[in-house]
């Protein structure tokens, strides 16, 4: 049997792969400010992080807000600042539609907590940190998803075809694959959408996408699907809708925090923002709690 | 050195711990009933009921004969209301807590006749088998394969349907009192809606909703017909070498199934009653039944994680309370592995209470002061309005309150400690208080979740609907929990229903009870008995001290109160006793969760928490913990086994005829702490509620309990190997092989207490300090636990580190062979469950005999 990753040879290698993401981040903040937005006061520990039910409550944000936010901006703002604009979010409707996908670390993470929380779920992979590697992998191949809400049944967006090579089985020409800006973009790692709970808000749903039993999929290829499912990284994502075709993302291997991602839909999110920012109102497929959200009550 | 390095390298280790994270989604695949062949026929379309639906059978009504209106809604409510939570107990516990419940399992209908001696849990009298004699459903399609209850007339046309009305919207409220600020003038109570009804699963307590968001086709494809759930519970392989032979669908969260499951606080608490027990306890009648005593059988540990298999660490860690106990604090989870006996509620009329404790609360107001219109978070003084009229202001005042729970937590009132069970059972979890729980996966102290947060009773109350539908009727729930239902049982009355069984003009009289227990006990022995209580036991367990009531050897312990009809003395004064003082296992004295910045926080009295440490244990007890309070003793001889843990006494066990579901494991163990095999271990007993199993077992706990050197110690172990896999595994078809990280096996016979209790995230973090601030480790570890034992920890930590950086599948290994370790980091370290109390052992084998039967009478 082929190992389906070479070992990484040390961290240091990793850690120098992952350089470039956040120098990419200093970049980033510079070029795409984040736009103001009013958040609670949050310390350093645990204990001296605001409960998002106190945040709904005091600092509600409103559609208009929500517009402000890009997947570009959203990337540099602190990681309990996005913790606290998602709890803010409800699911919205399950997509229907190809979304483009960037994935960020949090502006003023340190490398080590973050890994920290890699560590926290992925006990033997952190050792060797091939999540770390997945990841450097992720943000260079991973270009978005593929949504179809009727079946439930969402699909990655994989660029380059080439890198993954070593680790897909059979005949590459099989791959279900869809051409997006001229380019070819093949769709791996098929995965169930439902609404379920939020690992880290449980005040109301997030879409959930869920790797767990990608092996039951139509399209399944054993290597390389294998490595999100449950046998794999096991892999769990979950998001909100931020606005109308922009989607605020959380991933999560063996339960534990990994990464933020955005997803947007260009048409989607140009055709709808109107009626958002005038009546606050979007469908909800999702349980959306029953804490009540007063700026989007009062935009419409 | 890099820190991301050592981490790397080092926290490997902390995967030992993160065995307890590990989410090995399973279920365990019981007997399926026979698939029927023709699946039932689509529900007819469901129509907005024009008629109210069916609330009940009369034969639940019959209990309330005696109450009044507001005893009898409090009544309804204990026994239905789940107040919300069946979305925690469908969804919310098994995708963010993670631990899996099979409620199939636990509910089939065609294990109906073996649900109590699997699980403990009592039938309803009033469901049926689908397709026995006069039940109104033919064929388990019909229910799914549950018991058909009344009510699911309405209910079942639901299943894949929005449009549901909750039974509890015809709830029959007890009239609005007027003298309540909030009622004054116009009933203002939530809507009953909100409580929450459903109807019955077939077990008291248990209650089920339609879940709107099934798909029948779904449904019928995972698993041919309606009531075969095989395809959602069953496991993924039947190969024992590949694990996704733990694995079933009951972890996917895309199944949905036909039913949503709530609990009620009746689920715990419902109980048969002693006074007149079932002739056949998996079919009790509803005169058998009464809603406080305390289901002493219960293995609701068991039910919660019953769609996890044996070789689980969540199974084994969290799954083998004794029968009749819970640790409460295993969702909220403290790390301290306590689970304790459901309390009776007896004569609460004479329970102590407690003066001048200082108590922080929410109080009722018809209106806010002037500039307090808004609940200030996290402050000291706020005022909320949920409308006009209908405010309520927190503020720091001095009452009179009761020690509830063990450790005497739950003490800013009698009111809130009710409203506190509502958490325990899941409500308002989703809204109020799963985001302030420990995660056990997050070892960063700066992510939210690496510890818990205090939960916020006002938001709770702004947020959660089903949250004010039970505040606002809590005093209806406190009459009935004070109503004649809960009245202390005696044997005497007990004996006499048994007799008029047979004979319905016998009696049994006062002397001929006493006459009874003297021929069994010996000549005297009741009365010498009192004098032995008087002398040994009375300062502890009479609630009636001598300043108020005269010296104790002149006491009549039975006397009647004249005001209440009840006996004076609650045979307890719920004082709290420094745990060291009592020696009994002292895991649940450690609990922390109402210390300050803990989830229940809001529901310990500030006196509470000033009480000192107990400096004689060797665990932190700071916070007001390492204490318990003392229990009453009234209608003791109903309620054993003893202690908190239920641990003195003989081992209790069902038998089920499906032994898949058979929980029982032997914890004895000899005096060096190893497990006891073969004729050495001593039997269990079969659940037995008659009036005579209960008296045999009553002498049987109290020569146990008065003869401390004659216990057989007992230490719960694994009762699996537990293989925990860290990385990805591939399959071929033969075996399975780990692509990257490793795999390790913790052995059957381990203490599950040592891993319960275990700290991994401070361990994690000592490991990685080890090698990045070595000299800043040593000095806290010195301070921590002494020169002597912190070099040693230091020591091991940095030869653990280096073992396990060479290897990591050693790490389980390298760690037993430092015990200490487990020691150094455990939230508690006593093993053996059965000890400590040891109070009567000095006296004379007829004064034991003469108390045996002196209590017998109380």
């Amino acid at each position: 049997m082929k190992t389906p990753m070479k070992h990484s040879g040390t961290l240091a290698i990793v850690l120098v792969a992952m350089l470039p993401l956040t120098g990419c981040d200093w970049i980033r903040s510079k070029l795409h400010p984040p736009p103001k937005l009013q958040f609670a006061e949050a310390g350093e520990r645990y204990l001296q992080k605001p409960d998002f039910a106190r945040i709904e409550h005091e600092f509600p944000l409103a559609p208009a807000d929500l517009m402000k936010l890009t997947p570009e901006n959203i990337a540099n703002y602190s990681q309990e600042q996005v913790d606290q604009i998602y709890a803010r979010l409800t699911a919205g409707p399950i997509p229907d539609a190809a979304f483009d996908g960037a994935l960020f670390f949090p502006k003023n993470s340190k490398r080590d907590r973050r890994i920290s929380e890699i560590v926290g779920g992925l006990p033997g992979l952190a050792v060797e940190l091939k999540s770390q590697k997945l990841e450097t992998l992720g943000a260079q191949l991973w270009r978005g998803k593929v949504f179809d809400r009727d079946t439930r049944i969402l699909r990655n967006r994989i660029e380059d075809l080439a890198a993954l090579k070593p680790i897909i089985d059979d005949d590459l020409s099989t791959i279900e694959k869809i051409n997006v800006g001229g380019k070819d973009q093949w769709l791996l790692f098929p995965a169930k959408l439902y609404c379920g709970q939020s690992l880290i808000d449980s005040r109301r749903e997030s879409i959930i996408i869920d790797y767990a039993f990608t092996d039951e999929l139509p399209g399944y290829r054993e290597r390389p699907d294998y490595l999100a499912g449950r046998n794999g990284f096991q892999i769990r994502d979950e998001i909100r809708m931020v606005r109308p075709g922009f989607y605020l993302g959380r991933a999560y291997a063996g339960k534990a925090f990994l990464l933020n991602f955005t997803l947007y839909n260009h048409e989607i999110a140009g055709s709808q923002s109107d009626a958002f920012v005038d009546t606050g109102k979007v469908a909800e497929d999702c349980w959306i709690g029953t804490q009540e959200r007063k700026l989007m009550a009062s935009a419409s | 050195m890099e820190r991301g390095v050592v981490i790397g390298g080092v926290l490997i280790s902390a995967s030992f711990l993160f065995a307890v994270l590990l989410n090995n989604c399973a279920g365990d695949k019981g007997p399926l009933p026979e698939a029927d062949a023709q699946p039932a026929p689509p529900p007819t379309q469901a129509t907005a009921p024009a008629q109210s639906p069916v609330l009940d059978n009369p034969g639940f009504y019959l209990g309330e004969a005696t109450l009044n209106p507001s005893e009898r809604a409090g009544r309804e409510i204990w026994y239905k209301s789940t107040a919300g939570n069946s979305r925690f107990h469908t969804y919310t516990f098994q995708q963010r807590v993670g631990v899996l419940i099979d409620w199939y399992r636990v509910l089939r209908s065609d294990e109906r006749s073996d649900r109590f001696a699997a699980w403990g849990i009592i039938n309803d009298p009033g469901c049926c088998v689908p397709g026995s004699q006069d039940c109104p459903a033919k064929s388990p399609d019909d229910t799914y394969g549950f018991d058909w209850c009344p009510g699911d007339e309405q209910l079942l046309q639901f299943v894949g349907r929005e449009g549901y009305r909750d039974p509890a919207c015809d709830f029959k409220d007890a009239p609005a009192d007027t003298n309540d600020v909030h009622n004054r003038t116009k009933d203002q109570r939530q809507s009953s809606c909100d409580l929450a009804f459903g109807t019955s699963t077939g077990a008291l307590g248990i209650r089920k909703f339609p879940n709107p968001r099934f798909n029948r086709e779904r449904w019928l494809a995972l698993n041919g017909t309606a009531a075969n759930w095989s395809g959602y519970n069953g496991k993924l392989s039947n190969d024992k070498a590949n694990s996704d032979s733990h694995v079933s669908r009951l972890a996917d969260g895309s199944v949905e199934p036909p039913f949503l499951i709530g609990i009620s606080c009746g689920s715990c608490h419902i109980a048969f009653d002693p006074l007149n027990p079932p002739a056949d306890p998996a079919h009790p009648q509803w005169a058998n039944l009464k809603g406080a005593v305390g289901n002493q059988y219960t293995r609701i540990s068991e039910i919660l994680s019953s769609g996890m298999t044996p070789s689980d660490i969540e199974f084994q860690v969290f799954s083998h309370a004794r029968p009749g106990t819970s640790d409460t604090s295993a969702v909220p989870t403290d790390q301290i592995n306590n689970p304790g006996t459901i309390n009776a509620i007896i004569n609460i009329h004479q329970r102590p209470t407690f003066q001048d404790e200082v108590v922080d609360k929410w109080r009722k107001v018809e209106a806010c002061p002037a500039g307090e219109g808004q609940a200030k978070q996290g402050g000291t003084e706020a005022c909320w309005c949920e409308h006009e009229g209908k405010c309520w202001q927190r503020g720091t005042r001095t009452e009179t309150v009761h020690h509830i729970l063990k450790g005497g937590e739950d003490s800013i009132g009698a009111l809130e400690a009710i409203q506190r069970v509502y958490f325990n059972i899941g409500s308002c979890a989703e809204q109020c208080w799963v985001n302030h729980l420990t995660d056990l996966r997050q070892i960063d102290p700066q992510q939210r979740n690496f510890g818990q947060t205090p939960f916020d009773i006002g938001q709770c109350r702004r947020d959660c609907p089903n949250f004010r539908a039970i505040e606002d009727r809590l005093q209806d729930i406190m009459n009935f929990l004070t109503s004649s239902e809960t009245h202390a049982t005696d044997l005497q009355v007990a004996r006499e229903n048994e007799l008029k069984k047979s004979n319905p003009r016998g009696t049994y009289t006062r002397q001929s009870f006493i006459a009874d227990l003297e021929r069994e006990f010996g000549a005297g022995s009741v009365a010498r008995g009192r004098e032995v209580f008087a002398g040994n036991c009375a300062r502890c367990h009479s609630s009636i001290a001598e300043k108020d009531g005269g010296p104790f050897a002149n006491r009549d312990f039975a006397a009647i109160d004249a005001k209440t009809g009840l006996r004076a003395d609650w045979l307890g004064n719920d004082q709290a006793t420094p745990v060291s003082g009592v020696g009994t296992f002292r895991c649940r004295a450690l609990h922390t969760n109402h210390m300050k910045d803990h989830v229940w926080q809001e529901y310990g009295s500030e006196t509470l928490r000033s009480r000192p440490a107990d400096t004689a244990v060797k665990e932190a007890s700071d916070g007001g913990r390492g204490y318990y309070r003392n229990i009453s003793l009234l209608s003791l001889w109903a309620h054993a086994p003893f202690l908190h843990n239920n641990a003195l006494g003989p081992e209790l066990c069902g038998k089920p005829a499906n032994a898949a579901n058979d929980f029982y494991r032997s914890p004895f163990a000899d005096a060096q702490g190893k497990a006891l095999a073969g004729d050495a271990v001593p039997a269990c007993w079969k659940f037995d509620p008659s009036v005579k199993g209960r008296f045999d077992l009553y002498k049987a706990s109290m020569n146990d309990l008065l003869n401390p050197d004659q216990r057989v110690p007992k230490i719960t172990r694994f009762s699996d190997d537990v293989p925990i896999a860290f990385g990805p595994r591939l399959w071929d078809g033969k075996e399975e092989r780990q692509v990257v990280g490793f795999s390790v096996t913790i052995p059957a016979g381990a203490t599950a207490g040592a891993l319960g209790n275990f700290q991994h995230k401070r361990f994690a973090d000592d490991l990685v300090l080890s090698a990045l601030r070595p000299d800043e480790l040593h000095a806290q570890l010195n301070k921590s636990l002494g020169e002597k034992d912190g070099g040693t920890v230091f020591k091991a930590l940095n030869e653990v580190r280096t073992e396990i950086m060479r290897d990591p599948s050693t790490m389980i290994d390298e760690i037993r062979k430092r015990p200490f370790l487990l020691g150094a980091y455990s939230s508690c370290t006593a093993t053996v469950e059965n000890e400590g109390h040891r109070f009567g052992e000095g006296l004379s084998a007829q004064d034991k005999k003469a108390l045996t039967a002196f209590l017998a009478t109380m």
